[in-house]
């Protein structure tokens, strides 16, 4: 059969969302959402929970509406002018679309790691204590320093920078820039971490690093990452959430998407025949 | 061989070719232009150089107390309007004792610059205990006898004669004769330097008085010489010879261009010459450009004034433009909505790039002269006028500054929960800096070289005065080179081209700063 006319079949298929997008005591929940760029829709009616100390994986073919979905839950879509949330998205039962819901607030509590290490051109001290002086988290400097080694302790980076925390953050390596952003994230104690393809910059050795580091991370935040390595969401996530073209397709444990899928569009993303 | 490699095979001869000629058009662009670059700077160079350098004589001025202060008070108002010119005068008549008549005393007093009597009194306030004493002082010259000893009068030739000539008067017409080493030198001497072909041994040539000055030094005086033949020469006194004078010396003398078509005579020459002999005719580095004002007199006028306008004039327009520029372009890139009206302001900033400046001048005019009442002429106005004219620049280069700060950045500081603000002025304006800095140092540069804006509000006028406050009148440099430019004067000519030198020096000058401080903070991603 020809491959276009399959994927046009398929797209009657999505109804709703198949497996288990809703759990217990979520983290966050996101119900009916969503988003608009201009006229277009990108995302359609996603209900989906984050529940604590857990890893979500989102994955989904290029252009799915994942990463729209994924900044969304800190609000860094306010950044795009044309961009329209609807739907109620909560963390700790708060709508963080309301009108008293302070974006810097949020961005403290649900923090970012982003798909291009984005370190500042400032040094690697002032990098991980932007956040808690921003935010005023440590009273002198005794205390920002305490901050910054145990956010690079956790980032894993602190051994390899311990000497040079006054050289630039930009002259590091790529997962050495990479992590050193995961530690600025860390640095402000968010309750949720989003990571927007944290990976796909890096090589192997520095993927496997920061995969690691994910699992680690895991015992103190909620975690959701976007990615297109079904291996690495199978490595890192407890969870795994698939959109297509911007509907949410399919949500279970990970073992059992990438084991047993329950949506033909699931399994062929996870089969490779397209995606 | 494949049908691609053959058919490519085939192009690439032509495509080497096309390659070549685009690089062989672009050198020769180049080329020319940097070839215009270097005539304009040779020819300005060449004309202003000898600006720096001015011609002071050397005289004994004794600082009379009869002529100063009659009443012995030492009243500093006395002393300032006391005759200074007078002593300056009563000292060139000692110097030249034998010069008599009305026209030929104005001629000489015409030697030293009328600045000479400001510059003496200004000595004499400043330390008073000189009166009654000489002192021997170097004043500033005559711009006329300036521009002849920096040779742009006349081209002329001096020849020393040998042996001693007879003179002998007869009634007003000098006759010179001698012995065979006086002729021979004579005319041999006479038939190189005056181009005119003695067809005959014998005949009498005849110097007309509209041609070159052809003139025989001898005695102490100046003869002009009318006509000479095999036997000796024909002149007329013009200044008289003294029979008894001891040195034996006698030159002839040739000032290519006529008498009548320059405004130095044979006679001011003379005594010029003659104090050039003595050693009292000095250049020395041209100081009164840098320290004084516009004058009419081209010796005794500067570019002080218009570099003070010039200076306050951008002192307002940085203050101004600097931070409103880089406010709008902050606002405009990073905070404005995007609808039909920030469109709007977006393509007029545009279009007020385009506008031709002197409409800036029409609108400073009617809005802050007019409408304002602010004063005429003043940097402020300048200033005000300049700051609307580099406005677009700065806006234009501070949003490009802005738009080349990587998203990735101000998303990090968002991401860690600062705000809008926060990531505004801690992170992407730091890395904007250099560029809107670039872009602010260039307007200004645009803004020192403006001349027509200012025009109109009447910072063309003649101040000789150098400005001190935001409200003085003042001009400002390509104005002052304006005005200069179009002064009759042979030596403005020079202070023109020295005048662009100055301005070209700061605008070069700013422009490195600009590429310094873009290569300085450059950063890579």
């Amino acid at each position: 059969m020809n491959q276009a006319v399959e994927f046009e079949e398929m797209e009657h298929e999505i109804v709703g969302t198949v497996g288990t997008p809703l759990v217990d005591n979520p983290k966050m929940s996101t119900r009916n959402v969503d988003v608009f760029y201009g006229d277009k829709q990108a995302i359609f009616d996603v209900n989906l929970d984050l529940s604590a100390n857990e890893v979500i994986a989102l994955i989904g073919p290029s252009g799915c509406g994942k990463s729209t979905y994924l900044r969304c839950l800190n609000r860094m879509n306010d950044t795009i002018d044309i961009c329209r949330v609807t739907g109620q998205l909560l963390l700790d039962e708060e709508d963080i679309y309301d009108k008293s819901m302070d974006p810097v607030l949020l961005r403290a509590r649900v923090g970012m790691v982003f798909q291009k290490p984005n370190p500042f051109p400032k040094s690697i001290y002032d990098n991980v204590a932007y956040g808690p002086k921003l935010h005023g988290l440590a009273s002198n400097r005794a205390e920002l320093d305490e901050i910054v080694v145990t956010s690079l302790q956790k980032a894993g980076l602190f051994n390899e920078v311990k000497d040079r925390l006054d050289a630039l953050g930009t002259g590091l390596s790529g997962g050495q820039q990479q992590r050193l952003c995961i530690a600025r994230t860390i640095a402000v104690s968010p309750e949720v971490i989003l990571m927007d393809e944290p990976a796909s910059a890096l090589d192997p050795i520095a993927t496997a690093v920061i995969e690691e580091l994910i699992d680690e991370l895991r015992e103190n935040f909620t975690i959701a990452i976007v990615t297109h390595s079904m291996q690495q969401a199978a490595r890192v996530s407890q969870r795994t959430a698939y959109f297509h073209l911007g509907k949410l397709v399919e949500v279970g444990e990970t073992n059992q998407i990438f084991t047993n899928p329950s949506h033909q569009l699931t399994e062929n993303y996870i089969t490779g025949r397209f995606g | 061989m494949s049908e691609t490699t053959q058919a490519v095979k085939k192009s690439l001869s032509r495509r080497y070719r096309k390659e070549k000629i685009f690089r062989a058009t672009g050198m020769a662009a180049i080329l020319v232009g940097l070839s215009f670059v270097v005539i304009l700077f040779v020819n300005i160079i060449s004309k202003g150089y000898p600006a720096f350098e001015q011609t002071y004589i050397k005289l004994p001025i004794h600082f009379d107390e009869q002529t100063i202060d009659p009443q012995g008070e030492r009243d500093p108002e006395v002393l300032r309007r006391a005759d200074y010119m007078g002593l300056v005068k009563e000292s060139l008549r000692e110097a030249f004792p034998d010069v008599k008549g009305r026209s030929d005393k104005r001629d000489l007093y015409n030697l030293v610059s009328k600045g000479a009597g400001y510059d003496l009194a200004d000595r004499v306030l400043a330390d008073p205990a000189l009166i009654g004493q000489t002192q021997e002082l170097w004043l500033l010259a005559d711009d006329e006898i300036d521009t002849f000893v920096k040779g742009h009068v006349t081209h002329s030739e001096t020849i020393p004669l040998a042996g001693n000539p007879v003179v002998t008067d007869n009634d007003g017409q000098l006759r010179i004769t001698g012995d065979a080493v006086v002729m021979d030198s004579l005319q041999n001497s006479l038939r190189d330097l005056v181009p005119v072909e003695m067809a005959d041994e014998e005949e009498t040539v005849m110097l007309p008085d509209d041609g070159p000055s052809v003139l025989l030094e001898l005695q102490g005086g100046l003869v002009r010489i009318t006509a000479y033949d095999p036997e000796g020469v024909t002149g007329k006194v013009v200044s008289p010879l003294k029979p008894d004078a001891t040195d034996a010396g006698w030159n002839l003398v040739l000032h290519e261009t006529p008498e009548a078509e320059r405004r130095v005579k044979d006679k001011t020459i003379f005594w010029v010459r003659t104090l050039e002999s003595r050693g009292l005719v000095e250049k020395h580095f041209n100081t009164v450009f840098f320290t004084s004002g516009d004058s009419r007199e081209p010796e005794q006028s500067g570019i002080a004034g218009a570099l003070a306008g010039s200076m306050l004039t951008l002192i307002v327009t940085l203050l101004l433009s600097f931070p409103i520029g880089v406010g709008a372009a902050i606002y405009l890139e990073e905070f404005a909505p995007r609808n039909r009206w920030t469109d709007l302001i977006e393509v007029n900033i545009n279009n007020l790039a385009a506008v031709p400046s002197i409409v800036f001048g029409l609108l400073g005019l009617a809005v802050f002269i007019s409408f304002f009442g602010l004063p005429r002429s003043a940097p402020l106005v300048g200033g005000l006028v300049l700051t609307l004219m580099t406005l677009p620049t700065i806006i234009i280069a501070s949003r490009a500054a802005l738009k080349s700060v990587p998203p990735s950045i101000k998303e990090a500081a968002l991401g860690v929960g600062a705000s809008k603000m926060q990531a505004m002025f801690h992170h992407v304006l730091p890395l904007a800096l250099p560029g809107m800095l670039t872009g602010t140092i260039i307007g200004m540069a645009q803004a020192l070289g403006e001349t027509a804006p200012l025009l109109m509000i009447g910072m063309v006028a003649f101040i000789v005065d150098i400005p001190q406050g935001f409200t003085d009148n003042a001009t400002v440099l390509p104005v002052q080179i304006f005005l200069w430019a179009d002064s009759p004067e042979r030596a403005f000519v020079e202070r023109t081209s020295a005048a662009i030198m100055v301005l070209l020096g700061f605008l070069i000058g700013m422009n490195a700063l600009a590429v310094f401080l873009r290569k300085k903070f450059e950063r890579k991603w």
